[in-house]
C-alpha cells in the first residue's frame, strides 16, 4: 500500500508541477495546494501505514500507528494554510494592481 | 545555564508581539525596537563568552531528552551567526526610521523585522530537522511580511514570485525530511549524524543529501537555482533588502555548511565535488550578472551570489582551510551585503534613482557615502587588510593545498570582477562634474549614514583584528570537520 | 622601521584638518617633511659595512601574517628611491598645484601610496607585501582619478586598476601557492627552500602567477597599455608613481624572487623575452606619441622593459647593470617628467606639435631637459649616467649563459640585435622630445599661454635629479661598493663586485653605442620619411583596442547573458530549477546506487483506499484541464477531502480532522480571491510549452516517488516514537499521543507555528488595510 500512496503522492506533486509551471495565477496557486497535499502524503506514508490503532493510547491495544509523522504533518498543515491564505490575498491584490493574473505579463524590466 | 540558548529566540518573539500592540504609537515601538535589539545583542554576546569558554551549551526544550525533545544547540558556529545578525539588527533598525514611510512603520515592520530575526536565530541554534524548517517558515513568513510591507505594484508582482519558489522549496525540505526519516527513524540532526555514519551513507542516504542541499541551495541561491533573488531583493525598502541580503541566503549556506559536515560528510568525493562544481558555475554566473546591469541595488543584489558561491567552495573543498574560510567569509559577507545595500538604498534615496547611467557627481555632495562605498567595495573584493581577505585568504589555501586549482583561479578572477562591478558604481555615480540639479538631503545622508559606518567598523575589525577571531573560526572548523563533539554534545553517549 | 613604513599613513589621517588651511600655507609644505625624514633615516644605511636589517611585529599569528620588515641592498635602493624623489615630488607639487586644488585628497592619496610603496619593498611576509601591493594600485587609481571630471582620468583610473588588481590577484595565487607548497610565509625562508620549491608539480603554474603580477605592475608588453592613460593623472603622481616607483614594484618583484626562479630557463625565456620585446615596442611607439606625457610614458615602458630584460639575464654583471639602471633611470625619467609638467605648466599644452623653440624662452629648464634626455639616449659622455648603464646592457647582452632550451637559445642569439635597435629608437624619441619642444620654429600664437620659465621653486626638484644624473656620471664608483653592488648582491645572492669606467677600450659594446648613435641621429633628421610605418604597425591592431573590447564586452555580454535566462518569468524559473534537481538528483541516485525496493515490509493492500487513491489521482489530473474556475478550486477540494478520508483510513483522526477544516476555509478564501479575477483561459499553449510542462513534471513527480519507495526500502533503524507512546501518558499527561507531541515534545515547533500564523495574519491585514488607506489620501 505505500507503494501505492508512494505513486498517488506522486502523482500529486506532478500535477501540481504541472500547475505550476501554466501561465495564470490561479492554476499556479492550485499547483502549490497539491504539492502541499502530496508532500503531507509523503510523510504519512513514510511512517508506515495501518501498523496498529491511532495513536490514542488504551489499555488493551500495544501497537500504534506512528505518530511522529501525524505530529510532523499537523504543523506542516497549518503553516502551509498560513503561506497559501497570504498568498491568495496576495495574488488577489497583484492581479488587481496589476490587471493582469497572467504570470508571464507579470514581468519588470531592469530600473524600476 | 542552559536555558541561555533560546533567549536569542525568545527576546525578540516576545518583544515583537508586544510591538504588535502599540503598533501605531511609533516613538515607544522605535524606541522600544532599538533597545531590544540592543539589549539582544548584549545578551548574545553574554552567550558567545559562556559558549568560547564552557563549550556548547545544549537545551532540551521542555525537559525532554534528545533525542525526543527538540533540542536547542548554541555552539560557538550558531552563536557566531547569531552575534552577526545582532550586529546588523542593531545597525538595520537605526537606519529604517530614515528608510520607511510613517505607513510602513505603522503596519508592523518593527514586529515583522523582530521576527525575522527571532526565525534566523531559531535556524541557526537548533539542532532538530523538523524545528529547523519550522524556522525557516518563520523567517520565509516575516520576510514575505517585509517583502510586500507598502504594497507597491512592483512589490506584490515580485513577491509573488518570491513566495512561489520558496513554498515550493519548503514543501521539498518537509518531504525530504519525511523520507529521511523513513530511513533513519529520527529527525533530531545528532542522532541522525550518528546513524548516517553508522551506515556509512550508503544507498539512498547520499540521494536524500542531495535533495536537502538543493532545499538549502535554493535558499542560499546557488547556481542552477538563483534565478528567484535578484528582483525580489531590490522591490522593498533598502533595510529590508539589507536584511535579505544580509540575512535570508545565509541561513542556507549555513544549514548547508551544518548539514554536510555533520551528516552528509561520509561521501565528498562525490558530494563535495558537486559543490565544487556549483559552487564555481555560481561565482561566474554571479559576477556576470552583476556586471549586466546598470541598476545599482541590481548589482548589489547580484553580488549575492557569487559570496555564495565562495563559502560553498570552501564547504566543497572540506579541509580546516576551507572550512574556517567558509565560516570568516559568511560572517564577513553578512556583514558587508548588508553594509551595501544599505549604502544603495541611501545612494537610490538621495540621488532619486537607482539607474547609474543618471547618476554623476554625487562625491560633491556626499562624500562620507562615496568613500564608504569606496571602502566597502575593497572589503568586498577581498582586498586586505580588511575582512573580506582573510576569508578569501583561508578558502584559497584550503583550495590549493587540495589541489583544486581551477576553481581557486575562478575565484580570484571573480574577486577581480567583484571589484569591477562595485568600482563602476563609485566611478560612475560618485565621480565626474557636479549635478546641481540635484536636491541635496544632508541631513537625511547623514543619519543613514551612521548606521552603515557601524556595521563597516565591524567588517575592517574582523580584518585588521583577525587575531581576534581567526583563532575561533579555525576552532569551529575544526569542530565541524569532527561531529563527534557534537553528537557527544547533544546526546550526552 | 615600521614606524616609518606607517608615518606616511598616520600622517594622512591629519592631512585633512591642515588642508584647511590651504589657503594660508600650502599643505604640501607639512607633506613635504614625511618622505624626507624618511630619506634621512635610510640614508645611513648605505655603506659598504651594510648588513641586512630585520624587524617582526606581530600581527595574525595565527595565519602566519605578521609585520615582518627586511631590509637588504635590494630594498635600500627602492625605499630610497620612494622617500628621496617623494621627497622632490611633493616639493614639486607645492609649486605644481594650485591652492583651490583639492590639495588634502591629493596628498592623502599620496602618503597612502608612500606607505604602501615602502611596505611593499620591505614586507618579508608575503600576504603583507600583497596587501601593500593591492594599495599601491589603489591608490594610483585614485591619483589617476584626481580630476575625476575629465572623461580620461575615469578611463585611464578604471583601467589601470582594472589591470593592476588582475596582476595583483593573480600574484595572491602564487603567493599562496607558495605558502602552501613551503608552510611559510617569509619570502627569505621560501628562497631557503628553492629546492622544494623547484621540485613542486605546481612550479610553472606559481612561475605564471608571479610573472603576471610583475609583469602588470611594470606595464610589460602586452600589460604596458595602462601606463599611457594613466598620464591622466597630476605630472607629480606622474613623475613618482608611474615612473621612478610604482611600476618598479614589478621589477623589485621580479628581483625577490629571483633567487629562487633563475635557475630555471623559463625564467630567462620568459622575462629577457618579455623585457627585450617591451623594450623595442615601447621605444617604437614613443616616436608616434604627440604628447609630451605620452612620449615619456612610452619610454619609461620601454625602459622598464630593459630592467627586466637584464633581471632575466640572470647573469650577475647583469643583475648588477639593471640595478644601476633602476637607479639612473629614476634620476633621468624623474626629471624630464618635471620638465614636461612644467612646459605644461607654463605652456598650457603637452602637444608637442604647438610647441618648439621654447629654449631661449625657458633656458633653465631646456638645460636640464637636455641632460636628462641625452642620458636617457645614452650618448656616450662621461658625465651622463645612463650611458654607463646603456653600455653595461649591451655588454651582459653578448655575455649570456648558453641554455639547453632551444627558443632560449634563439632568444639568446636574437637578444644583442634586439638590444641595439630598441637602443636606437631611444635615441629617437629622446632626441624627438627635447629638440621639439625646445628647439626649432615657435608657435607661439597656437599656445593658450604666452610662456616663460618656470618659477624657481619647481625648477629645484628637476635639477636636483640632473645633478644626480651628472655625479653619478661623473662619479659611477660612488654608488657602486656602498650601495648599488649590494643591491645585486640582494638579487642574485652572490657577492658582486664591479667597478665602473667609462672607457673600456675598443670592444663590441662601445660599436654597438656608435651604432645606436649613429642610426638614431639618422632615423631622427629623416623621420618624417618613415613614421608612415606607424600606419601599419601596429596600424589598427592596439592591445588598447582590445582592451576596450574586453571592458565593453564585459559589459555587453553579461548583460546579454544574463537577460537571456533572467527574463523575470517565472515559469522559467521554475523549469530551470526544478529541471537541475531533477537531473541531478538522478545522476546522484544512480551514481551512489541509490535506489531500492523490497517488498516485504509493507500496509496489506485495500480496495478502498485505492479507490481513493483513484478519485484523487483523476482529480487531481482534472485540475490541469478544467477551464471553469469554480469547477477547478472545487476539484482542488474533491482532493483535500480525498487526503482527510486518507487520514482516517490510516488511523490519524487529527489530521483529518484538522485536514478538513483547513481544506475549507482554504476553498472559502480560494472562492473568495478569484471571484473576481477573470475565468481560466483555454489553454492555447503550444505543443512545447504542453512537452516541457509534461516533461518537468513527471519527471518530478516520479523523481519523488523513486526516492520515497527507495526511503521506505530502506528502513534500517527503530523509529524514535516508540518513546513517544511509552511516556505520553506518564510523562506528557494525555492519552492522545499526537496532541501530547505538539504541545509538549515538541512543543515548540507548535509555538512557531503559531506564530507563522500571526504574522501571516498581521501580513494580510497590512496588504489589505495599507492599500485602503493609500485609496483615502
Amino acid at each position: 500500500m505505500e507503494i501505492i500512496m508512494s505513486i498517488l503522492s506522486g502523482v500529486l506533486f506532478t500535477t501540481g508541477v504541472y500547475n505550476l509551471l501554466q501561465k495564470q495565477l490561479l492554476r499556479i496557486i492550485i499547483g502549490t495546494a497539491l504539492i502541499s497535499h502530496g508532500a503531507h502524503l509523503f510523510i504519512l506514508t513514510m511512517g508506515k501505514l495501518k501498523r496498529g490503532a491511532p495513536p490514542i493510547l488504551e489499555y488493551h491495544v500495544d501497537q500504534y500507528t506512528d505518530p511522529l509523522p501525524q505530529a510532523l504533518i499537523l504543523t506542516s498543515i497549518v503553516i502551509s494554510f498560513g503561506v497559501t491564505s497570504l498568498l491568495l490575498v496576495l495574488a488577489y491584490r497583484a492581479a488587481k494592481e496589476n490587471e493582469t493574473d497572467n504570470m508571464d505579463l507579470l514581468r519588470g524590466n531592469e530600473n524600476e | 545555564m542552559s536555558n541561555l540558548a533560546v533567549l536569542p529566540i525568545v527576546i525578540p518573539l516576545i518583544s515583537s508581539i508586544i510591538l504588535a500592540f502599540f503598533h501605531k504609537k511609533l516613538p515607544l515601538v522605535r524606541s522600544v525596537a532599538k533597545l531590544v535589539s540592543i539589549i539582544n545583542l548584549f545578551v548574545v554576546g553574554f552567550i558567545i563568552t559562556y559558549v568560547y569558554n564552557n563549550g556548547p551549551v545544549v537545551l532540551e526544550s521542555g525537559g525532554w531528552d534528545a533525542p525526543f525533545g527538540i533540542i536547542l544547540v548554541a555552539d560557538m558556529l550558531s552563536m557566531t551567526l547569531v552575534l552577526t545578525t545582532n550586529i546588523i539588527a542593531v545597525a538595520a533598525v537605526f537606519y529604517a526610521q530614515h528608510s520607511l514611510s510613517q505607513k510602513q512603520e505603522e503596519f508592523y515592520f518593527y514586529t515583522f523585522f523582530l521576527l525575522l530575526i527571532a526565525g534566523v536565530s531559531g535556524a541557526f541554534i537548533t539542532g532538530d530537522l523538523f524545528n529547523l524548517f519550522v524556522f525557516f517558515e518563520v523567517l520565509l513568513m516575516a520576510s514575505y511580511a517585509l517583502i510586500v510591507l507598502g504594497g507597491e505594484k512592483v512589490q506584490l508582482r515580485e513577491s509573488l514570485k518570491y513566495i512561489l519558489i520558496n513554498l515550493f522549496s519548503s514543501m521539498l525540505f518537509v518531504t525530504t525530511i519525511a523520507f529521511l526519516y523513513s530511513v533513519v527513524g529520527t529527525i533530531n540532526m545528532a542522532q541522525i549524524a550518528q546513524r548516517v555514519q553508522e551506515v556509512d551513507q550508503q544507498g539512498v542516504l547520499t540521494t536524500i543529501g542531495i535533495l536537502l542541499f538543493f532545499v538549502f541551495g535554493t535558499k542560499a541561491a546557488l547556481f542552477p537555482l538563483y534565478y528567484w533573488l535578484p528582483k525580489p531583493y531590490i522591490v522593498p525598502n533598502p533595510v529590508v533588502s539589507a536584511l535579505f541580503g544580509a540575512l535570508l541566503t545565509k541561513v542556507g549556506i549555513y544549514s548547508i555548511l551544518r548539514v554536510f559536515t555533520l551528516i552528509f560528510g561520509h561521501n565528498p568525493s562525490f558530494t563535495h565535488n558537486f559543490f565544487i562544481w556549483i559552487a564555481g558555475l555560481t561565482l561566474v554566473f554571479g559576477v556576470i550578472g552583476a556586471l549586466s546591469t546598470n541598476n545599482i541595488k541590481l548589482i548589489i543584489a547580484y553580488n549575492i551570489i557569487p559570496a555564495v558561491g565562495f563559502m560553498l567552495m570552501g564547504i566543497g573543498v572540506f579541509n580546516e582551510a576551507s572550512i574556517s574560510g567558509t565560516v570568516y567569509y559568511l560572517v564577513h559577507d553578512m556583514i558587508i551585503k548588508a553594509v551595501l545595500f544599505l549604502i544603495v538604498g541611501a545612494i537610490a534615496y538621495l540621488a532619486g534613482t537607482s539607474d547609474l547611467r543618471k547618476m554623476k557627481g554625487l562625491i560633491h555632495h556626499y562624500p562620507l557615502l562615496g568613500w564608504l562605498l569606496f571602502v566597502s567595495g575593497i572589503v568586498l573584493a577581498g582586498i586586505p587588510p580588511f575582512s573580506g581577505f582573510i576569508g578569501k585568504l583561508l578558502l584559497l589555501q584550503g583550495a590549493f593545498s587540495e589541489g583544486e586549482i581551477i576553481i581557486a583561479i575562478v575565484g580570484l578572477l571573480c574577486s577581480l570582477l567583484i571589484l569591477t562591478s562595485v568600482m563602476r558604481i563609485f566611478i560612475r555615480g560618485f565621480w565626474g562634474e557636479r549635478d546641481d540639479s540635484l536636491t541635496v538631503h544632508k541631513k537625511t545622508a547623514r543619519k543613514l549614514t551612521i548606521p552603515i559606518a557601524f556595521l563597516l567598523c565591524f567588517s575592517i575589525l574582523l580584518g585588521v583584528g583577525a587575531e581576534l577571531f581567526y583563532p575561533s573560526g579555525a576552532s569551529i572548523a575544526n569542530y565541524l570537520l569532527n561531529p563527534e563533539i557534537y553528537i557527544e554534545a547533544v546526546l550526552k553517549e | 622601521m615600521i614606524f616609518a613604513i606607517f608615518i606616511p599613513l598616520l600622517f594622512a589621517c591629519f592631512v585633512p584638518i591642515l588642508s584647511k588651511y590651504k589657503d594660508k600655507i600650502h599643505t604640501g609644505i607639512f607633506v613635504l617633511l614625511i618622505p624626507f625624514i624618511i630619506f634621512l633615516f635610510f640614508i645611513p644605511f648605505i655603506g659598504s659595512e651594510f648588513k641586512p636589517v630585520y624587524t617582526s611585529f606581530n600581527w595574525i599569528p595565527s595565519l602566519d601574517i605578521s609585520l615582518d620588515f627586511y631590509l637588504d641592498g635590494l630594498s635600500l635602493l627602492f625605499v630610497l628611491l620612494i622617500s628621496g624623489i617623494g621627497a622632490l615630488v611633493t616639493l614639486y607639487s607645492i609649486f605644481y598645484l594650485h591652492k583651490s586644488e583639492r590639495l588634502g585628497a591629493f596628498y592623502v592619496y599620496l602618503l597612502m601610496f608612500m606607505s604602501a610603496m615602502l611596505g611593499v619593498v620591505l614586507s618579508d611576509n608575503v600576504f603583507v607585501l600583497y596587501g601593500f601591493w593591492e594599495l599601491t594600485s589603489i591608490s594610483s587609481f585614485l591619483l589617476i582619478g584626481y580630476w575625476h571630471h575629465r572623461e580620461g582620468s575615469r578611463y585611464g583610473a578604471l583601467k589601470s586598476m582594472l589591470i593592476t588588481v588582475f596582476g595583483g590577484l593573480s600574484l595572491l595565487g602564487g603567493l599562496i601557492l607558495l605558502t602552501v607548497i613551503t608552510g611559510t610565509t617569509s619570502i627569505q625562508e621560501m628562497i631557503a627552500q628553492t629546492d622544494v620549491i623547484l621540485n613542486s608539480p605546481y612550479f610553472s603554474l606559481i612561475m605564471a602567477f608571479i610573472f603576471l603580477g610583475a609583469f602588470t605592475k611594470s606595464a610589460q608588453f602586452p600589460f604596458h597599455i595602462w601606463l599611457p592613460d594613466a598620464m591622466e593623472a597630476p605630472t607629480p603622481v606622474s613623475a613618482y608613481l608611474h615612473s621612478a616607483t610604482m611600476v618598479k614594484a614589478g621589477i623589485f618583484l621580479i628581483a625577490r624572487f629571483s633567487p629562487i626562479f633563475n635557475t630555471s630557463e623559463w625564467f630567462f625565456l620568459i622575462v629577457s623575452g618579455i623585457g627585450i620585446l617591451t623594450l623595442c615596442w615601447g621605444s617604437y611607439m614613443a616616436v608616434r606619441q604627440t604628447d609630451l606625457k605620452g612620449i615619456l610614458a612610452f619610454s619609461t615602458i620601454s625602459q622598464l622593459g630593459m630592467i627586466m630584460a637584464m633581471l632575466g639575464f640572470g647573469t650577475k654583471a647583469a643583475i648588477f647593470a639593471a640595478a644601476f639602471h633602476i637607479l639612473n633611470h629614476a634620476t633621468f625619467k624623474g626629471s624630464l617628467f618635471m620638465i614636461a609638467g612644467i612646459v605644461d605648466h607654463e605652456t598650457g599644452t603637452r602637444d608637442i606639435r604647438k610647441l618648439g623653440g621654447l629654449m631661449t624662452l625657458m633656458p633653465i629648464s631646456a638645460t636640464l631637459a637636455f641632460f636628462g634626455a641625452f642620458s636617457m639616449a645614452g650618448v656616450p659622455l662621461p658625465f651622463l649616467n645612463g650611458f654607463y648603464s646603456k653600455e653595461m646592457f649591451f655588454d651582459v647582452s653578448l655575455g649570456l649563459n648558453e641554455p639547453t632550451l632551444l627558443a632560449a637559445d634563439l632568444l639568446r642569439q636574437a637578444i644583442p640585435y634586439l638590444a641595439v635597435l630598441g637602443s636606437i629608437f631611444t635615441f629617437v624619441y629622446s632626441m624627438y622630445l627635447v629638440f621639439g619642444t625646445f628647439t626649432g620654429e615657435k608657435h607661439l600664437d597656437q599656445l593658450p599661454v604666452k610662456p616663460h620659465e618656470a618659477p624657481i621653486g619647481m625648477l629645484i626638484s628637476p635639477a636636483i635629479l640632473i645633478l644626480g644624473v651628472i655625479v653619478i656620471g661623473l662619479f659611477p664608483n660612488l654608488v657602486n661598493e656602498s650601495f648599488i653592488a649590494h643591491t645585486a648582491e640582494a638579487i642574485s645572492g652572490k657577492e658582486v663586485h664591479k667597478h665602473i669606467v667609462f672607457w673600456h677600450g675598443f670592444i663590441p659594446p662601445l660599436y654597438m653605442s656608435l651604432i645606436v648613435v649613429i642610426f638614431g641621429a639618422g632615423l631622427y633628421i629623416y623621420r618624417k620619411k618613415w613614421t608612415d610605418i606607424y600606419l601599419f604597425i601596429p596600424g589598427q591592431l592596439s592591445f588598447n583596442k582590445v582592451y576596450d573590447r574586453f571592458v565593453e564586452g564585459l559589459e555587453t555580454y553579461s548583460a546579454k547573458i544574463t537577460n537571456s535566462y533572467m527574463n523575470d518569468s517565472l515559469r522559467r524559473y521554475v523549469i530551470l530549477i526544478i529541471g537541475s534537481i531533477i537531473l541531478f538528483t538522478f545522476i546522484t541516485m544512480i551514481s551512489t546506487n541509490g535506489f531500492a525496493f523490497h517488498t516485504n515490509d509493507l500496509a496489506d493492500f485495500s480496495i478502498t483506499e485505492v479507490i481513493v487513491a483513484l478519485v484523487m489521482a483523476i482529480a487531481a489530473v482534472f485540475t490541469i484541464f478544467t477551464r471553469n474556475k469554480v469547477a477547478a478550486i472545487l476539484i482542488l477540494g474533491v482532493v483535500g477531502y480525498g487526503l482527510s478520508l486518507l487520514f482516517i483510513l490510516y488511523r490519524a483522526p487529527d489530521l483529518a480532522l484538522t485536514q478538513l477544516v483547513v481544506e475549507t476555509i482554504t476553498l472559502a478564501l480560494f472562492l473568495l480571491c478569484f471571484y473576481h479575477l477573470p475565468e481560466l483561459q483555454p489553454r492555447d499553449e503550444s505543443i512545447g510549452f504542453k512537452t516541457t510542462n509534461g516533461i518537468i513534471s513527471i519527471g518530478f513527480g516520479l523523481l519523488m516517488t523513486l526516492v520515497a519507495v527507495s526511503s521506505h526500502s530502506s528502513k534500517w533503524f527503530q523509529p524514535i516514537s516508540n518513546y513517544f507512546v511509552e511516556n505520553s501518558k506518564e510523562l506528557g499527561g494525555g492519552y492522545n499521543i499526537v496532541n501530547v507531541i505538539l504541545v509538549d515534545f515538541r512543543g515548540i515547533d507548535t509555538l512557531f507555528e503559531i506564530v507563522v500564523l500571526g504574522i501571516a495574519a498581521l501580513a494580510i491585514y497590512g496588504l489589505v488595510k495599507l492599500r485602503y488607506n493609500k485609496e483615502a489620501e
